[in-house]
């Protein structure tokens, strides 16, 4: 129906322009009165469109407002110098404190180790897609980030919470000593390999084989002796609870992962061919041409990843909430990341059930004082990676 | 650097590259692994005569005669138990007095332990909490229990320098010298007489209402607050996001203007979600009032803004996709631009902006963050259409966290919890298995 209403315009308006028309040129003309009318339509449809646009920008103008509309009773001086000083957390108590330095180091902490996790592996994986692996297995593995990606946070957060907190807490140690192995070895080998090529090279003036295997097994027995005491001490570390910042952080860099490694292989793509086949026809391997030439070039897309992973893991509430401990105080010592910690998302999740928001208490417009730093954390984020892009473009002249 | 060294490190570095994206293979088998298989249990168990008892008496479902002949079979295997246990209070009127207190206080413990397991003691009055008039529905939850009964749980401090360690005392210790311990090892052998388990394949689960918190019943509040949350969200975030993707595609040029809609947008797509809910507090509920309180339409329209930029873009590039020629040849024929919009480009861009719409329904469906204020309540009833526009609704995402953190006996109901994680992780799944294969299809038409 909607379609034959279509085509009766339709028709309507090729009579008008036929019956108007006095001559076969000026036939395929439209005549003044429809030409206005035509250009009418056509700007009021923009203007609509124009308007529907701009739904996302009031959004956001709006949500900027809101929030600080109702983070402004909370904000005075004293109040505000406590908040970002004080680690006492006292919402209930008289007087109540809100002391929420701690709450933001936990914040802070959880991000750091989730991109400390997920910015190695995801730049590995990103050159693995972009480089490494052929066509077919690369149709693979688009899927599987794709699915890490869509996950819905809770079910990473019930994962932290049920399945790997309990492991934690029970085999701790155990599963630290084979963290260790799993990372020690590799790494150690490779640092070996290279120690003993420099090493050797600047021994033995002309770097014999039999020099090189003599400093390499001799560094391979420290490294594996490190290891072995390592893996010792880990294995002796007792977790008291496993829900901690140790757990949020694995599992925040894995949901952080996607995000970092579809950008940063967007950016490794754009970097284009020209540039890897220079290096290649320099002598260069693999290895070499990416870390040296590839990855220089397209460090601009790199860096909006990691930054979008960073926004990725600070944002995110329900795994932090279900598995981070939610206790606001320092960890002592500060780096500890096997003590339970509590973030700004986690407080606001979880306090607001009890601020009383209808009469709008001190404790609901703390609430929304944090929610303003998170979102001036990623506004400041967000526009930092937009002005890398938009440089490279600049530099490029795209 | 040597050559082999070189080629070593190439190598090497090669493998880094498998290492990590096998890693990343790895975390989601080992996270999707134990979610499907223990969820798979929510709804194939081997379900127990008071499963059976439960869904007769108050589902109405089953076999009549059958029902009442199996209780009939485990009463007649329960009835030595209590026998034993009318005895002990017998035979502890007769002990020692300085012994009866103890002994008392155990036998107390005792029934308990077996009141959890089988259910109400015969004859008694039957309690108000649904979970106290059964014993255990499924199997696994009754072999927990039964370690229960036999063994009490202490804690040894023994070593001063260490933490408490949890030790388990076999209960018959306590009753030593009465009649009474000979319950133990009768209860042992003749658990599986008394709760007859049978494989059981429980569909209701997806069907049926919650009971009394989550103990029994199934999920069907959830699955249709989610449902509606969805469903509303993605009625208002498509129309808006496809008309912004036409303008974008269509008819924007490259003005301060447009670039400043862009740079809105990956704000608002950068926002965290917990701040879209407090946004959606203070804006739809306490600002422009679209409900009392918290509300399904509340949520959707949260939800809607938090689609909005993936949604957007999705359907920006499903648009720019299409080729040129196709659009010079509307307009060659004389249509107008929105004409050559509405007729050409988007029947072409149209799987592409399916696929972004799917994925995008996936990520309403699971997010919790911006429904907790909005529209999430842990306990509800399925709502009826007319009832959005007012009503709170439980949802799957959050009731996850709420059954998993919240809930009074969160041990008890594992079972709940995991086939919930199970539903809402299989519905985002098959989202977006569906926009992979559109997609497939899409890549498979171009090539020609």
């Amino acid at each position: 129906m909607d379609e034959a209403g279509a085509q009766g315009i339709a028709d309507k308006g090729a009579r008008e322009v036929t019956t108007r028309g006095c001559c076969p040129p000026s036939g395929l003309l439209l005549s003044a009165g429809a030409r206005r009318r035509q250009r009418f339509f056509h700007f009021l449809g923009q203007g609509f469109l124009f308007g529907v646009a701009s739904v996302s920008a009031i959004a956001v103008f709006f949500i900027f407002i809101f929030i600080v509309r109702d983070a402004l009773p909370f904000c005075t001086w004293a109040r505000l110098r406590d908040f970002f000083t004080s680690t006492r957390w006292y919402p209930s108590g008289s007087p109540p404190e809100f002391g929420a330095l701690a709450i933001m180091y936990g914040s802070m902490m959880v991000t750091v180790g989730a991109v400390v996790v997920a910015v190695p592996l995801g730049i590995a994986a990103a050159v693995c897609l972009s480089d490494v692996l052929p066509f077919s297995l690369r149709q693979v593995v688009k899927p599987v980030i794709e699915i890490l990606a869509a996950i819905p946070s809770v079910a990473y957060g019930f994962f932290a919470l049920v399945v790997f907190a309990p492991l934690l807490q029970d085999h701790g140690g155990r599963v630290l000593a084979i963290l260790v192995w799993l990372f020690g070895v590799p790494v150690g080998a490779l640092a070996v390999l290279v120690a003993s090529d420099m090493l050797s090279r600047r021994l033995t003036s002309g770097g014999e084989r039999r020099g090189q295997g003599l400093i390499a097994a001799a560094l391979a027995t420290v490294v594996v002796i490190a290891l072995v005491w390592l893996s010792r001490r880990a294995a002796t570390i007792q977790i008291d609870s496993g829900t901690n910042a140790l757990n949020v952080s694995l599992i925040l860099g894995i949901m952080a992962l996607p995000t970092i490694v579809s950008v940063s292989e967007d950016a490794l793509q754009a970097a284009g061919s020209e540039l890897r086949e220079g290096s290649y026809a320099l002598g260069a391997t693999r290895a070499e041409t990416i870390l040296n030439v590839v990855i220089p070039a397209a460090s601009g897309g790199i860096s909006a990843a990691i930054i979008l992973g960073f926004m990725r893991a600070i944002g995110e509430t329900m795994v932090v909430w279900m598995a981070s401990g939610n206790a606001a105080q320092l960890p002592r010592p500060l780096y500890n990341y096997l003590m339970p910690v509590r973030t700004l998302t986690a407080t606001i999740a979880g306090d607001m059930g009890e601020a009383d928001h209808v009469t709008g208490s001190e404790r609901y417009h703390v609430l929304f004082v944090m929610a303003l730093v998170l979102l001036l954390i990623s506004f400041a984020c967000n526009s930092f990676s937009e002005w890398i892009i938009w440089r490279r473009r600049k530099r490029l002249g795209v | 650097m040597h050559l082999r060294t070189r080629h070593v490190l190439n190598r090497a570095f090669t493998g880094l590259g498998y290492v990590a994206t096998s890693i990343m293979a790895g975390a989601l088998l080992v996270l999707l692994v134990p979610i499907f298989v223990r969820g798979a249990g929510a709804i194939v168990f081997r379900g127990t005569v008071e499963f059976r008892r439960y869904l007769f008496e108050q589902e109405g479902r089953g076999d009549r005669e059958a029902v009442h002949n199996e209780i009939a079979h485990a009463r007649a295997a329960r009835a030595p138990v209590y026998a034993m246990l009318a005895e002990a209070e017998k035979e502890i009127a007769t002990a020692p007095l300085t012994r009866q207190r103890e002994l008392r206080s155990a036998l107390a413990e005792l029934r308990d332990a077996i009141r959890e397991l089988l259910g109400p003691d015969p004859g008694q009055r039957t309690p108000v909490l649904l979970r106290q008039q059964y014993g255990q529905t499924r199997w696994d939850r009754a072999l927990v229990k039964l370690h229960e009964v036999l063994y009490t749980e202490t804690w040894d401090y023994s070593d001063p320098s260490g933490m408490g360690r949890k030790v388990y005392v076999p209960r018959a210790e306590a009753f030593t010298g009465l009649g009474v311990t000979a319950l133990f090892p009768y209860v042992e052998t003749h658990l599986s007489a008394m709760l007859r388990p049978r494989l059981t394949l429980y569909w209701g689960f997806l069907t049926d209402d919650s009971r009394d918190a989550h103990f029994f019943g199934g999920i069907m509040p959830e699955l249709l607050g989610t449902f509606y949350l969805t469903v509303g969200a993605m009625l208002i975030a498509i129309p808006l996001g496809v008309l912004t993707a036409i303008y974008l595609a269509e008819y924007a040029g490259d003005n301060m203007a447009v670039r400043f809609l862009r740079s809105c947008m990956s704000t608002l797509a950068g926002v965290p979600s917990i701040v879209f809910g407090l946004f959606g507090l203070a804006f739809f509920i306490n600002t422009l009032h679209v409900s009392h309180s918290k509300s399904v339409l509340a949520g959707s329209l949260t939800l809607a803004l938090l689609v909005l930029p993936t949604v957007i873009r999705a359907s920006e590039e499903a648009i720019r996709a299409v080729p040129h020629t196709y659009r010079e040849a509307a307009l060659s024929l004389g249509a107008s631009t929105w004409r050559t919009v509405c007729t050409v480009v988007l029947p072409a861009a149209l799987p592409g902006i399916l696929t972004g719409i799917v994925i995008s329904m996936g990520r309403a469906a699971g997010e919790t963050a911006p429904i907790i204020f909005t529209a999430a309540v842990s306990v509800g009833v399925p709502l009826k259409l007319w009832e959005v526009f007012n009503h709170p609704t439980p949802a799957l995402s959050w009731n996850i966290y709420n059954v998993s953190t919240e809930h009074e006996a969160v041990d008890e109901i594992r079972h709940v919890q995991f086939g919930m994680v199970c539903v809402l992780v299989g519905l985002v799944l098959l989202l977006n298995l569906t926009a992979i294969m559109l997609r497939a299809r899409i890549a498979r038409k171009l090539k020609g």
